[in-house]
C-alpha cells in the first residue's frame, strides 16, 4: 500500500524564503492572509488530502468511472469525499467572498492543489475544472451570469467543464465546427460534438456547467471567429434549483491509460441553450487569459505526482533489504543493508528530491507573482509580475510535468519488480502523470509558445523579468564565499541560456523552423537554470537560517546538500542541451518524408 | 552651350502669398538673392508690409521654408509701386499672384517695362494655359516667358513642371531648367501646355475618383485610406488624409477651373461631382487641418484627444478606427491581387486604380511626350512611390487591360499597344521605357546624374551581406550601401566596412576611394535599437560592449584608412548614422539632410566616437575661444539636448558638418558630387593626423554639474536627463584628466565606452529605449 504525507515543512520553507513571510498579506485585499492563517489552512487541507482523498486513489484507479445510458458514475467513495471537500469550502478557497469564496490568495490554492494532486489526481480534476470555469466566468461573464452561476460553482453544488476539443480539432482550435445560433431571447442554441471533456458528466453534483467554444453564424474564419458560451446541463429555475434538462448529453466515456477515476467524456450538444460569455468572436482571448492559471495548475499536477512517487521510493529504499553496501556492511544487525546505501539508488532518489523541491519553489514563485499581477497597488509592479508569469507559464507547465513523469518512473525503478505490480501503487503514478505532459497544450506546444510567442514579444521584454533578477542575484552570490560553489556553475549555465536565447532569436527570425527545432531543448535548458536559481535562493536562505540558529538543522542541511547535488549532477545537462540547440534544424528536417 | 554659362545671379518673385514667398525663400536657400514684391499694403504704415510680413511668418512656421535663418537676409521685400525698379537688376522673375488672367496680363506689362532685356519671366500658374497668359504681350516678353510650376511647399516638394510655348527661347528654357535642377534641386519635368499639366491633372482626377468610390460604395474614410495609401505606394495619409492637408474648400475651385479648360470628352467630366456630405463639411468649417479639421478631426471634448473620422453616410463624426481590410491583408504587396480581390475593399481598390491609371495612360502624349515624365511627375509632385505606368506594370499590362474591361473602362491606347509587354524593362543593365510609338527606349538621365539604382540595375554587387552591399560606382570608387530594415546599423554593416577596407587596401590598387551612400528616404536613423533591446533584456552585456568596441574600431579605421572616405547622406542621419559622417574625410550632404546625435533621447551617449570627434571639431573651430571649457560647452549642449539639424546648412552651425563639407541641392546629383570629391581627395591622399585633446578634468565636470543642476531646478531636465548628463559630462571633461596634460583620443574613447556600458544598464535608459521602440517617441523620465 502506498503512503503519502503532505510536505508541509517544505511548503513552509518555500513560503518563508522564496515568497517571503509577509509578502502575501502585504498585497491589498489579502491583509487577512497572515502566515498563521495560511499555515492553519494548509495544515487542515493536508489532513483532508491524507485522510480522505488519498485512501480513494488506488481504489478509484481499480474501479474507474462507469457509463450507462448517458449516466456516469464515479468510483465508490468519491461522492462522499466530494461532499466533504465542498462543504469544507475548499473549492472556493481563493474565490471572491462576494460569491461565497474564502478570498485567500491564489497561491494558497496552488499550494493546496499540490496536496490534492499527490493524494488523488483523478479526484482533483472535478473541483479543478470548476475553478477553471469560475475563472472564465468571473473574468468575462456578464453580471447576470455571474450572479446566477458563480455561487453554485463556489459552494460546489454545481461543477464546471471546459469544452474545447472536437474529434478533428485539438491543438488547432481554429477549425472547430460547433455552432451557436442566436435565439429569440438573449440566449443561443449550441450544436456540435466535443471530446476529451474532463468531468463532462458525473454523479458528484446536481448540475454541470459547460463552457463551450463555438462559432457564431457570421464568425470570421480561424481563431478570430470563436466565441465562448455557458451551457448548463440543467437550465436553472429562478429559485436556483436545476430545472429543465438541456440538450447536452454524454455519449460515452474514454478508457484511458491513467486518471481513471476522472470521467473523460464525449459531449453531444444538440440545440442546447447557452449564453455568450464575453464578446462575440473573442472566445480565444478569454481562454488565453485563463491559460496562465490552468497551465500552472497542470504543472502542479506533475509535481504533485512526482512528490508522492518520491515519498514511496524513499520509504521502499529504506526498508528493502538486499545485499550489502559496496564498501562493506553498513547494517550488521540486519540480514542485508537497505538499498538506500547504493550510489545508483541514491542517484535516483536525489534526482527526485532535487527536481521536486526545486519545482515547488518555482511554482510558488510563479503562483505568488500571479497574485501580485492581480492585486499589487502599483500598476508597474503588476505589469512586471504579469510578464514574469506569462514567460514562466510554458516553462512551469512543460518542465514540471516532464519532471513529474520522470520522478514517477524513477520511483518504479527504485521499487524493482514490485514497482511493476499494481498493488504496490507506484505504477499508477506513471500512468496518471503521463496525461499532464499532453493536455492543456502538449509540452511541445509549450516549447513553441516559449520560443515563438514569449521570447520575441516586445523585443524580449518578457525575458527581462527573468534574466535581470537572476543576473543580479548571481552577481551578488558570486561575491559570497559560502555560495560560490553553487553560483559559479549556475553563472556558467546562465551564460549558456543567454547565448542560446540570442542564437534562437537570431536564427528564428530568419527561419522559424530553427526556433521550432530548438524549442523543447531550449525550454528544458531554461527550466534547469530556473531550478538552479531556486536552489541558489534556497541554499542562501538555509545558510542564513543555520547561521542564525533558526529552524531545524537537519532539514536545512538537507537543503544545502540537495542544492549541491542539483548543481553538480543535474544542472550540467545544460551543456548537452546547448550543443543540441546549436546543432540547428537540419538534422531534424533533412530526411525526406518517404524515408521515414 | 552659351546658355548653360548664363547665370541667374539675382531673381525676383512677385506675389508674397504662400507659394510666392516659399519660392523666394527657396531662391535664398540656393544662395540666390531675391526680390519679393507684393501690392502696396493698405492698412499699414509700411507700404511693403505684405512682403515683409511673409518673410517674418516664414521665419516662424514649421516645417521651415528657409534652410537657415540667415537666408532670410537674401530676400529683399518690397512693393510693386515703389520697388518695381528692382526688377531691372534680376535675371529671372517668377510671377506667383492669384489665378486671374486680367490681373496677370496687367502685371506682365509692368514687369516687361521694368525688367532688363533678356531676363526670363515665368508664371507659377497651375490652371491658366500659357498661350492665354502671353496674349497681348510684347514679342520680347513672349520669347522670354515660360511656366515654372512649383509644388507646395516649394522647399520640400521636388517637382517642377516646366511649360514652354513655341515662342519661348530655347536657351531661356534650358537656363531655367538647369537652374531649377542644379541650384534649386528640383526634378524638372517638361509638360505640354494643357490644363493642370501632369501632376494635378492626374492627381485631381485620382482624388475625385477615390472620393466617389468611397461615398458610392459605402467605404469608410479610414478604410479608403488604408487601401488607397500604403498598399498602392502612396503616403499613408491616403486620399482623405491628403484632402485634409490640402484643404477641402480648395476642391470645388480646382474642379471649376479644370472643367472650364478641359477638353469636352475628358473623363474627368464624368467623374466630377459634388457630394452633399463634403459640401456640408466645408459649410460647417471643416475645411481640413487649417480649419476645425476635415474628414478627420481631433475631438478635445472633456480634456481628451480622440481622433475622429466623419461618417460619409451621415456626416456625423465618430471615433476613428484602424481597419485592416481583408483585401489588403490577403494581397500583401501584390497590387494585382488587391485590385482583383473579391470584397468591398477590393472593389474600391479596383475602381480607383483602374480609373486613375487608365486616365493617366490615356493622356500620353497629350500632356507629355513620355510615360517617364508622367511617372516622374506623380512621384515628385504627389509623393507616390511609383508613377501610374509603374503601377500598371505591377499589375501587368495584360491583367490591367482585363481589369479595364471588367469595370467598363476603355482600355487606353498605350496599354493596347503594349500588348502584354511591360512599360518598363531592363535591357543590358539599362532601364528602358516604351515610347509613344511602342518601342523601348533607354531612359536618359540628365547630364551628371549618377543614381545608385541605375548602377544596381546594370551590375552585381562587389560583395554583400544581410545589411549592406558594396558597389562599383566606376573610376575605382567603391560605394557602401545600407540595405538593412530602416537602414539600422548592425554588425553586418560594420563587416561591410571592414570588407571595403580590405578590398581598397592602400588605395593604390584597383580601388581608390570609398563613398557611403544610399537612396532610401533616410540615410540611417542609427544603430539597430530593437536588436540592442533584446540583448539588454537577456542581460548579455558583453555583446553590447562588443557592439560598441566594434563600432569604435571600425569608424576609427575608416577615419585613418590610407584612402579617402566620403559620405553622401540624405534624409535623417541620426546617432550612429551621424557618427559615420563625423569620421568621414568629407561629407557631401543633400541639402535636405537632418543630422543629429540623438542618443540622449534613449538614455545613452554617442559611443562610436561621436563625443570624441565633436570635441576635436569644437576645439579646432577658430570661432570658439581657446581652452577646454569653451570648446566643450557647445558640444555638451548639442549632445545633451539631442539636437537635430533641420537642414545641411544648420548642421554646419552645430558642427555636425565642417565648413568644408559640401551641400548638393539636387538629390539625384548627390552621388556624382560625392564621387567627384572622393576622386579629388584620392590624388595625393594622406590620412588625417591624430588630434590631441586638452580636457577640462574634474573642475570642468563640476561646472557642468552645476549647469545641469540648474536645469533640473528649472524643470528643463528630467531626473534621468541628469543621470545621462552626468556620464556625458564625465566623458567630455576627460574623467580625471589634467588640463595641463594633453591626451590622445584613446582616452576619450575608453570613457565613451565606459559611460555607454554604465548607462545601458540603467533602468531609466532601458525604459527610454523600450518607449522609443514601442511608441516611436522619446520618454521624458
Amino acid at each position: 500500500m502506498p503512503i503519502y504525507k503532505a510536505p508541509l515543512d517544505d511548503v513552509r520553507f518555500v513560503l518563508d524564503t522564496i515568497v517571503g513571510k509577509d509578502s502575501l498579506s502585504a498585497l491589498p485585499g489579502y491583509e487577512d492572509a497572515t502566515p498563521d492563517l495560511i499555515d492553519q489552512v494548509l495544515t487542515e487541507g493536508a489532513k483532508l488530502c491524507e485522510e480522505v482523498l488519498f485512501p480513494l486513489n488506488q481504489s478509484g484507479d481499480a474501479e474507474g468511472c462507469t457509463y450507462e445510458n448517458g449516466v456516469v458514475r464515479t468510483p465508490k467513495g468519491f461522492k462522499e469525499a466530494y461532499t466533504q471537500y465542498a462543504e469544507g469550502g475548499w473549492i472556493g478557497l481563493s474565490c471572491d467572498p462576494a460569491y461565497g469564496g474564502q478570498g485567500l490568495p491564489k497561491l494558497v490554492n496552488t499550494l493546496l492543489e499540490e496536496f490534492v494532486c499527490s493524494a488523488n489526481l483523478s479526484f482533483g480534476m472535478y473541483p479543478g475544472l470548476s475553478l477553471g470555469a469560475y475563472n472564465a466566468l468571473s473574468l468575462y461573464g456578464s453580471d447576470a451570469l455571474k450572479a446566477r452561476f458563480l455561487p453554485k460553482l463556489v459552494e460546489g453544488t454545481w461543477s464546471g467543464t471546459m469544452c474545447l476539443t472536437e474529434p478533428h480539432s485539438g491543438t488547432d482550435l481554429g477549425i472547430i465546427r460547433t455552432k451557436a445560433v442566436p435565439a429569440d431571447d438573449d440566449s443561443y442554441r449550441i450544436t456540435g460534438t466535443k471530446i476529451f471533456i474532463s468531468a463532462g458528466e458525473h454523479d458528484l453534483t446536481e448540475n454541470i456547467l459547460h463552457l463551450v467554444l463555438a462559432r457564431l453564424p457570421d464568425a470570421p474564419a480561424g481563431t478570430k471567429g470563436i466565441s465562448l458560451f455557458l451551457v448548463p446541463k440543467f437550465i436553472p429555475n429562478d429559485d436556483g434549483t436545476p430545472g429543465k434538462r438541456n440538450g447536452v448529453a454524454c455519449g460515452s466515456i474514454e478508457h484511458k491509460m491513467g486518471i481513471k477515476a476522472s470521467s473523460t467524456c464525449v459531449m453531444n450538444f444538440d440545440d442546447a441553450t447557452g449564453w455568450l460569455v464575453g464578446e462575440p468572436h473573442k472566445g480565444m482571448r478569454a481562454m488565453f487569459v485563463m491559460m496562465n492559471a490552468a497551465r500552472l495548475a497542470v504543472g502542479i499536477q506533475g509535481m504533485g505526482l512526482g512528490e508522492v512517487a518520491y515519498q514511496n521510493a524513499v520509504a521502499y529504499a529504506k526498508e528493502r533489504l538486499q545485499g550489502r553496501s559496496l564498501k562493506g556492511t553498513k547494517f550488521p544487525d540486519k540480514p542485508a543493508d537497505p538499498i538506500i546505501v547504493h550510489p545508483d539508488v541514491r542517484r535516483n532518489l536525489m534526482t527526485g528530491k532535487a527536481y521536486i523541491e526545486g519545482s515547488r519553489a518555482l511554482a510558488a514563485l510563479v503562483g505568488y507573482q500571479l497574485d501580485v499581477a492581480e492585486k499589487h497597488a502599483d500598476t508597474r509592479v503588476r505589469q512586471e509580475a504579469d510578464e514574469f508569469v506569462q514567460l514562466m507559464t510554458p516553462i512551469v507547465k512543460a518542465l514540471m510535468t516532464d519532471i513529474g513523469f520522470e520522478v514517477a518512473n524513477i520511483a518504479v525503478q527504485v521499487h524493482g519488480g514490485h514497482g511493476f505490480i499494481w498493488e504496490t501503487g507506484v505504477e499508477q503514478y506513471v500512468r496518471d502523470a503521463r496525461i499532464a505532459q499532453i493536455y492543456e497544450g502538449t509540452n511541445g506546444i509549450q516549447a513553441l509558445d516559449l520560443v515563438g510567442r514569449k521570447m520575441g514579444q516586445d523585443m524580449g521584454r518578457l525575458l527581462r523579468r527573468f534574466f535581470h533578477p537572476v543576473q543580479a542575484e548571481l552577481t551578488a552570490a558570486l561575491d559570497d564565499d559560502s555560495l560560490a560553489e553553487l553560483a559559479g556553475p549556475l553563472a556558467k549555465a546562465f551564460g549558456k541560456l543567454q547565448q542560446a536565447t540570442a542564437l534562437i532569436a537570431q536564427k528564428g527570425m530568419k527561419d522559424p523552423e530553427e526556433a521550432g527545432a530548438a524549442a523543447t531543448d531550449y525550454l528544458r535548458l531554461f527550466g534547469l537554470v530556473a531550478l538552479g536559481w531556486m536552489w541558489l535562493r534556497m541554499a542562501k536562505a538555509a545558510s542564513a537560517k543555520l547561521a542564525a540558529g533558526e529552524g531545524d538543522p537537519a532539514f536545512l542541511n538537507a537543503k544545502l546538500k540537495t542544492a549541491a547535488f542539483f548543481t553538480a549532477k543535474l544542472l550540467p545537462q545544460v551543456n548537452t542541451l546547448f550543443l543540441t540547440i546549436m546543432a540547428g534544424a537540419k538534422p531534424l528536417m533533412d530526411m525526406e518524408v518517404d524515408a521515414f | 552651350m552659351d546658355s548653360k554659362r548664363a547665370e541667374i545671379k539675382r531673381a525676383a518673385v512677385i506675389g508674397a502669398g504662400v507659394m510666392g514667398s516659399g519660392i523666394a525663400a527657396h531662391f535664398a536657400n540656393a544662395g540666390i538673392p531675391v526680390v519679393l514684391l507684393d501690392i502696396v499694403a493698405k492698412n499699414s504704415d509700411d507700404r511693403s508690409a505684405i512682403a515683409k510680413g511673409a518673410v517674418e511668418r516664414m521665419l516662424k512656421t514649421e516645417p521651415a521654408a528657409f534652410m537657415h535663418k540667415r537666408n532670410a537676409k537674401l530676400v529683399t521685400p518690397g512693393n510693386l509701386e515703389d520697388d518695381i525698379g528692382l526688377l531691372a537688376d534680376v535675371d529671372w522673375i517668377v510671377e506667383a499672384i492669384i489665378e486671374d488672367k486680367a490681373l496677370k496680363a496687367d502685371l506682365y506689362k509692368r514687369i516687361d517695362a521694368a525688367r532688363k532685356p533678356g531676363s526670363v519671366v515665368s508664371s507659377n500658374t497651375s490652371t491658366i494655359p500659357l498661350h492665354m497668359l502671353t496674349e497681348g504681350q510684347s514679342d520680347a516678353f513672349r520669347r522670354d516667358f515660360l511656366i515654372t510650376h512649383f509644388f507646395n511647399p516649394p522647399r520640400y516638394m521636388r517637382l517642377l513642371e516646366l511649360v514652354t510655348s513655341p515662342d519661348t527661347r530655347t536657351d531661356a528654357a534650358e537656363l531655367i531648367a538647369d537652374v531649377c535642377d542644379r541650384r534649386l534641386g528640383k526634378g524638372v519635368v517638361r509638360c505640354k501646355d494643357t490644363p493642370g499639366f501632369i501632376a494635378n491633372r492626374i492627381g485631381v482626377f485620382w482624388i475625385q475618383a477615390a472620393i466617389n468610390a468611397a461615398v458610392e460604395q459605402g467605404i469608410s474614410v479610414e478604410e479608403a485610406d488604408a487601401i488607397g495609401g500604403r498598399p498602392m505606394g502612396i503616403p499613408k495619409t491616403g486620399i482623405f488624409g491628403l484632402m485634409d492637408l490640402v484643404g477641402l474648400d480648395l476642391m470645388p475651385h480646382i474642379a471649376r477651373s479644370m472643367l472650364a479648360t478641359l477638353p469636352e470628352n475628358d473623363a474627368y467630366r464624368a467623374e466630377s461631382r459634388e457630394h452633399p456630405v463634403i459640401a456640408k463639411l466645408i459649410a460647417d468649417g471643416y475645411t481640413g487641418r487649417k480649419g476645425k479639421g476635415g474628414f478627420y478631426r481631433v475631438n478635445k471634448a472633456g480634456g481628451g484627444r480622440v481622433k475622429e473620422a466623419v461618417d460619409l453616410k451621415t456626416g456625423a463624426f465618430r471615433p476613428a478606427e484602424r481597419p485592416k481590410p481583408d483585401a489588403v491583408a490577403a494581397a500583401g504587396k501584390d497590387l494585382r491581387a488587391l485590385a482583383e480581390h473579391d470584397s468591398p475593399g477590393g472593389r474600391f481598390a479596383r475602381s480607383v486604380l483602374v480609373k486613375t491609371l487608365a486616365y493617366a495612360a490615356s493622356l500620353v502624349p497629350d500632356i507629355a511626350d513620355s510615360i517617364t515624365a508622367v511617372d516622374e511627375g506623380m512621384r515628385l509632385g504627389y509623393n507616390w512611390r511609383q508613377g501610374p505606368f509603374e503601377l500598371i506594370d505591377r499589375i501587368g499590362t495584360a491583367a490591367f487591360a482585363e481589369l479595364c474591361r471588367s469595370v467598363g473602362v476603355p482600355v487606353p491606347a498605350l496599354v493596347e499597344q503594349a500588348a502584354g509587354r511591360p512599360f518598363y524593362r531592363v535591357e543590358g543593365g539599362k532601364l528602358q521605357a516604351l515610347s509613344v510609338a511602342g518601342e523601348y527606349e533607354t531612359v536618359a538621365r540628365p547630364d551628371g546624374v549618377l543614381l545608385l539604382s541605375d548602377i544596381k540595375r546594370a551590375s552585381k554587387p562587389v560583395w554583400k551581406n544581410g545589411s549592406a552591399s558594396l558597389w562599383d560606382i566606376g573610376d575605382g570608387v567603391l560605394c557602401v550601401e545600407f540595405t538593412s530594415k530602416m537602414n539600422a546599423l548592425d554588425g553586418d554593416i560594420m563587416a561591410a566596412y571592414q570588407k571595403a577596407m580590405k578590398l581598397i587596401g592602400d588605395g593604390k590598387g584597383a580601388w581608390k576611394a570609398l563613398v557611403i551612400h544610399n537612396e532610401a528616404d533616410n540615410f540611417s536613423v542609427g544603430a539597430n535599437l530593437g536588436l540592442a533591446m533584446f540583448v539588454i533584456n537577456i542581460g548579455l552585456w558583453p555583446a553590447i560592449e562588443e557592439m560598441v568596441e566594434t563600432g569604435q574600431a571600425t569608424y576609427r579605421a575608416l577615419k585613418y584608412a590610407p584612402f579617402p572616405v566620403v559620405a553622401a547622406p540624405s534624409g535623417m542621419a541620426l546617432g550612429g548614422g551621424c557618427e559615420i559622417l563625423l569620421h568621414s574625410d568629407h561629407v557631401q550632404a543633400h541639402a535636405e539632410t537632418y543630422i543629429g546625435l540623438v542618443e540622449v533621447g534613449v538614455g545613452l551617449i554617442p559611443g562610436w566616437g561621436g563625443c570624441t570627434e565633436m570635441l576635436a571639431r569644437s576645439a579646432a573651430n577658430p570661432k570658439i575661444p581657446r581652452g577646454p571649457m569653451p570648446a566643450l560647452a557647445p558640444v555638451f549642449e548639442t549632445i545633451s539636448t539631442a539636437k537635430v539639424a533641420k537642414s545641411a546648412a544648420e548642421a554646419k552651425d552645430l558642427l555636425y558638418l565642417r565648413a568644408s563639407d559640401g551641400i548638393t541641392m539636387n538629390r539625384d546629383r548627390l552621388l556624382a558630387d560625392a564621387k567627384a570629391k572622393a576622386l579629388e581627395l584620392a590624388e595625393n591622399y594622406t590620412p588625417p593626423e591624430k588630434p590631441s585633446y586638452v580636457l577640462a578634468g574634474p573642475g570642468g565636470k563640476a561646472a557642468l554639474d552645476m549647469f545641469v543642476h540648474g536645469f533640473r531646478l528649472q524643470g528643463k531636465a528630467t531626473p534621468h536627463d541628469a543621470v545621462v548628463c552626468d556620464h556625458l559630462a564625465r566623458v567630455l571633461t576627460g574623467g580625471d584628466a589634467d588640463f595641463t596634460q594633453p591626451v590622445g583620443e584613446e582616452h576619450l574613447l575608453e570613457l565613451e565606452r565606459d559611460a555607454f556600458m554604465a548607462l545601458v544598464r540603467e533602468p531609466g535608459t532601458i525604459d527610454r529605449i523600450e518607449h522609443m521602440l514601442t511608441t516611436g517617441k522619446p520618454l521624458r523620465n
